[in-house]
């Protein structure tokens, strides 16, 4: 019954909205003025609809988007502007059985061991735990295992869609809407606690995402032909110079569940309720321009949106990583090739996984502030300086080592040796809480033209302080690191005469590079330890557009290449202008990935956090990882975006039309 | 000794004749009202009548190479009107006085020295003059072109298929042309400052529809320093960035229209983008009309002020119907510096009286065959807008860009308005790209 209420409530909501986007020119007369200037609503509707077809899965989008777009001059110098936003995306209805109510079904986890390994406990050598897989729920049972929900039945093994377990450490990770499953759903900031409404229809919830854009903005004339720039309400603030990098442009969070990181920035950024002053001092007598711009950010927080588990876009399947965790502790589960790094082990409740998220309540301390000087010095270069104070966007995860863990091995709730307070702290433990840390970043970015090239270049850099990375050689299995990263951009034009002899073809090319300070990876005997992120890594982005029929047709393909991760995407794609209102895009994505064996990395099976009952060697202290591993969990960081989206190779159809 | 006095003698002339070619009051009189003894005439040309494919034979010598073969093909007929006065600002015309003769030329193109306000090379232009050419496009780079500044907002761009007259796409913007230097009419007079880049001339553009282009912005600043490269920056609405163009993007089709952005106004270039030759001085035809004695469109979005759009015809629509009048033009070749640019030749019809060059001008591609004919028609600032009367320019008022090669056309309508309160210097900046949405 709850859920036919939710429905029609849903459904009301975004039929008011359909019918206020069709009924565009109507409201151009049913609106009220507001003032006496006399400019009319100016309201743009467009719909959009996405359809993309996923190798090995199916129909992977049917996404269908209505958009109206306001302006409104009112009165006294204010201007309104506003975007309402509706989204229906038909895949968990048309796909059900791989993203909707009949997703996933019964697993087995594979099971190395075979009764050849010594060392683990007498009754793991019955043969039933001696199987290449075991079901779910049926692994070797440790201290409370079997307590929780077990049922197996809508889950997937972690992992499965990118890579296999081969050694490594899975488990189930249910993926159904959390209205028909609710194992492991928890909020990890706009996504993890959805049902399949708010799946299909992610604009219409508790933080009304349907208006998308709404503010009002007004320039204050001053003496001397300066102004100020105000603009306030619910937008996106765009820093920095280049593409796809988000280097400066990190005031808004971003939602990689549309479309990963393939559709426009503009389209992604999650808007928030911001204030924004601009001083524009215009020229000096020694710059061209000169501007001061002051944001706050005084909306509650809001997170990446990294796609919950069972969503078509689950970028780096970290929604899949945090579900299955999440029930891990809320219900224990099997976990593929752990005890001995070789048995399927069964864990009970509140001994590993997520145990909560801790996302940043509303409060003046947790806004977010920040400043930029933009100018243009005399002889042309553009620039910007850049500073921001915010909370980090992404997570983090912090052992909470034995703060309310229970101890597999005895019960206790917080010692090693079964008594509160008895033995050697845990350390190293595989039970989290999700952080969203404080971050400061410092940074710039300028433009200019190379005229030798006949190119533009662009370049951005950032220093931050206070992200905080997967690490398995710390206690807490996390470190605080500072970052640089940087980015220079090369645009150029140039005529290709097989493409057109009448239109220069695009050449752009990025080079994106990441450098994480005092980074840690130690060799220990079974593997490395520390860090899974690359100390230094590039990636490299080519695009190469071409203008036909007079720009009406326009092929393109963009390559980008993850330099550690070897991995790379290859996007081509046309797009077609039939008319002024119609435009049809017909592409594909295929991703290719060399560097597989590089992306294994320490698992914490052998962390140790409850010596001796976990110790791999007797000189091994508590939390003291030996590096056995493998791709889970941790090689989807080493992976990155591309390498973690392996075999997600989609093909897709476009259509846009204006009313 | 004699004889070799003789023989050195036209050389010596040449050198001591400099002073005596300086221009005089009267070369400025004539320059800005070359119509003083009498307006031109062509024999069996007159006002009312239609040269079309049937008697265009006769009218070939005062039709501009593109137009006469754009004629003779069928693809459009023009309206003959009455050669008629577009006297220029007097503002500009003081300015060239006041002005005479401080204007040099550099030891190379693109330099100039002493230039203050107005017209600097007033004088008859001389095909002997190797540099005559190059003093033509000085005239039109400080030209009275759209005055201090102007606007024109709405401006119609419309992608056609000549062949089928099918309109692809249709694109609203609003364009704005601000001189920062040598003003002559509107405060302040004679610069906006400061100005420590010597920003010569900006033009701001933006797209308001269709939707893919929305919010799309340009901004292209030129500079005093003739060799200075342009700055110019793109802000893509969909993407909400300002990206700065490289160079060779203002030789590249403009948003997939017709035009590539060095096509604007006739020629959007440096003098030092190109080698400039003088062919000589002729009578031809050019769209020049008065914009209220026109019969206009009436498949055009309605103006609240009730301003109609000139209309379209002739193949493909892609033609202005406005009148054509027959004006002293100086014939004027730019070849490209560059070797890699995408045009091998431009022919310009340079209105002797206004100094534009957008009124009948041919393009020609790298292989040197005709490509395009850009056609500008101009209307009398006095017989256009009301707020316009007085302004002492000649409006802009429709384009024709015909491809000849790819039987396809890109026109324009402008509601051109010289309205100094609309062109503020901050709207000329690369922040106003970037804060505004």
């Amino acid at each position: 019954m709850e859920t036919k209420h939710e429905n029609g409530w849903r459904l009301s909501l975004i039929a008011a909205a359909l019918s206020a986007s069709f009924a565009g020119p109507a409201w151009s007369i049913d609106l009220p003025s507001l003032g006496d200037d006399n400019s009319p609503w100016q309201v743009d509707v467009t719909y959009e609809n996405h359809t993309v077809r996923r190798q090995n899965v199916g129909l992977a989008k049917f996404r269908n988007t209505l958009q109206a777009e306001f302006d409104k001059r009112a009165a006294d110098g204010w201007g309104i502007h506003g975007i309402m936003r509706g989204t229906w995306d038909g895949v968990y209805r048309m796909n059900s059985s791989e993203y909707g109510k009949d997703a996933g079904g019964a697993i087995a986890l594979e099971n190395r061991f075979d009764g050849s390994q010594a060392g683990l406990p007498p009754p793991a050598y019955n043969p039933q735990y001696q199987t290449p897989t075991i079901n779910y729920g049926g692994g070797f049972p440790i201290y409370g295992a079997g307590t929780g929900d077990l049922r197996n039945e809508g889950l997937r093994v972690l992992g499965d869609r990118w890579h296999p377990t081969a050694g490594g450490v899975a488990f189930g990770v249910p993926v159904r809407p959390c209205d028909v499953d609710k194992r492991g759903c928890r909020d990890f900031g706009g996504y993890g606690d959805l049902s399949m409404n708010e799946l299909e229809m992610p604009e219409f919830n508790k933080r009304l995402d349907f208006i998308r854009e709404l503010y009002v903005k007004k320039t204050y004339d001053l003496d001397e032909g300066k102004q100020f720039f105000l603009k306030v309400g619910k937008q996106q603030v765009v820093w920095g110079r280049t593409d796809l990098f988000r280097v400066l442009d990190v005031i808004n969070p971003v939602d990689y569940s549309r479309n990963n990181i393939y559709d426009e920035l503009s389209d992604i950024r999650i808007p928030m309720w911001m204030i924004q002053g601009e001083y524009r001092m215009g020229a000096s007598e020694t710059m061209q321009d000169r501007n001061i711009q002051v944001v706050w950010n005084f909306d509650q927080f809001r997170a990446n949106n990294l796609g919950q588990c069972g969503s078509p876009n689950v970028i780096l399947d970290a929604g899949c990583f945090f579900r299955g965790m999440a029930n891990l502790w809320d219900n224990g589960g099997t976990v593929a090739n752990f005890a001995g790094g070789v048995l399927t082990t069964d864990f009970g409740p509140h001994q590993i996984g997520i145990r909560k998220v801790h996302l940043p309540d509303w409060s003046i301390g947790n806004t977010q502030l920040g400043a930029k000087y933009e100018g243009v010095t005399a002889g042309g270069l553009s620039f910007s300086l850049n500073a921001l104070t915010y909370r980090s966007q992404l997570p983090s995860l912090r052992s909470i080592n034995g703060k309310g863990t229970v101890n597999p091995f005895t019960g206790g709730t917080t010692g090693n040796t079964g008594v509160a307070g008895e033995g050697p702290p845990v350390a190293g433990l595989i039970a989290f809480d999700m952080h969203f840390p404080r971050v400061n970043l410092i940074g710039g970015s300028m433009d200019f033209q190379v005229p030798e090239a006949g190119a533009a270049v662009r370049v951005e850099a950032a220093y931050t302080s206070g992200e905080e990375f997967s690490n398995t050689a710390r206690p807490g299995l996390y470190s605080k690191n500072n970052v640089f990263r940087a980015v220079i951009g090369i645009d150029r034009p140039t005529f290709i005469p097989f493409i057109s002899e009448s239109s220069a073809t695009l050449i752009s090319a990025q080079l994106f590079y990441q450098h994480i300070f005092d980074h840690e990876y130690f060799k220990m005997p079974l593997g490395p330890v520390g860090m899974p992120d690359w100390e230094n890594n590039f990636i490299g982005t080519l695009l190469v557009k071409g203008f036909l029929k007079n720009g009406t047709l326009s092929p393109q393909v963009i390559f980008a290449h993850d330099f550690q991760a070897r991995a790379t995407a290859i996007a081509p794609q046309v797009e077609w202008n039939l008319s002024n209102d119609l435009k049809i895009t017909i592409g594909a994505n295929y991703k290719l990935a060399d560097g597989r064996s590089r992306w294994n990395f320490d698992d914490c099976r052998s962390c140790n956090p409850y010596a001796p009952f976990t110790q791999v060697d007797p000189s091994q202290a508590v939390g003291q990882s030996w590096g056995l591993g493998g791709m889970e969990p941790l090689g989807r960081f080493r992976a990155g975006p591309i390498g973690a989206a392996f075999r997600e190779d989609d093909i897709f159809i476009k259509l846009n039309y204006k009313f | 000794m004699k004889k070799h006095l003789f023989a050195t003698l036209p050389l010596f002339a040449a050198c001591v004749a400099v002073p005596a070619l300086a221009a005089t009051e009267a070369d400025v009189e004539n320059s800005f009202n070359p119509y003083k003894s009498g307006m031109p005439s062509f024999p069996g040309l007159t006002p009312g009548m239609t040269i079309n494919k049937a008697n265009v034979e006769q009218f070939k010598d005062v039709l501009g190479a593109g137009v006469y073969r754009l004629i003779k093909e069928g693809q459009f007929e023009m309206k003959v009107g009455a050669t008629t006065q577009f006297a220029i600002s007097k503002a500009y015309v003081d300015a060239t006085k006041a002005n005479l003769n401080k204007a040099k030329l550099g030891a190379k193109p693109g330099e100039l020295t002493g230039y203050v306000a107005g017209r600097p090379f007033p004088e008859e232009p001389d095909v002997k003059d190797p540099r005559a050419g190059e003093k033509l496009a000085w005239n039109y780079k400080y030209g009275v072109n759209w005055g201090d500044g102007a606007i024109i907002s709405p401006f119609y761009w419309k992608y056609k298929n000549m062949q089928s007259g099918q309109v692809e796409k249709t694109i609203k913007y609003d364009f704005h042309f601000l001189n920062f230097m040598h003003r002559t009419k509107d405060a302040p007079v004679p610069e906006i400052t400061p100005n420590p880049s010597g920003i010569f001339r900006a033009i701001y553009v933006k797209a308001h529809e269709p939707a893919d282009l929305k919010n799309t912005q340009l901004l292209i600043q030129r500079f005093e320093d003739d060799n200075k490269l342009d700055d110019a920056y793109l802000y893509l609405g969909f993407q909400r960035r300002v990206r700065r163009l490289a160079q060779g993007q203002a030789t590249d089709a403009f948003l997939g229209s017709d035009l590539m952005i060095e096509d604007f106004e006739g020629y959007n270039g440096r003098v030092s983008d190109m080698k400039w030759t003088f062919k000589g001085t002729k009578n031809v035809m050019l769209p020049m009309w008065n914009h209220n004695e026109l019969k206009l469109a009436s498949d055009m979005p309605a103006e609240a002020d009730g301003f109609k759009y000139v209309d379209f015809g002739g193949q493909g629509k892609c033609f202005h119907e406005g009148t054509w009048q027959l004006r002293k033009v100086y014939v004027l070749e730019a070849a490209p510096v560059n070797t890699n640019h995408p045009v091998s030749k431009r022919v310009f019809y340079m209105d002797a009286q206004i100094g534009n060059l957008n009124g009948a001008n041919e393009i020609y591609d790298r292989k040197g065959e005709l490509w395009k004919v850009f056609m500008v028609g101009k209307s009398h600032a006095d017989h256009h807008l009301p707020i316009n009367k007085g302004a002492g320019i000649g409006v802009d008022d429709a384009f024709s860009m015909v491809d000849l090669q790819s039987r396809h056309c890109t026109t324009g309508q402008f509601k051109g308005q010289v309205d100094p309160k609309k062109n503020p210097p901050g709207l000329f900046q690369v922040q106003n790209l970037r804060g505004g949405d």
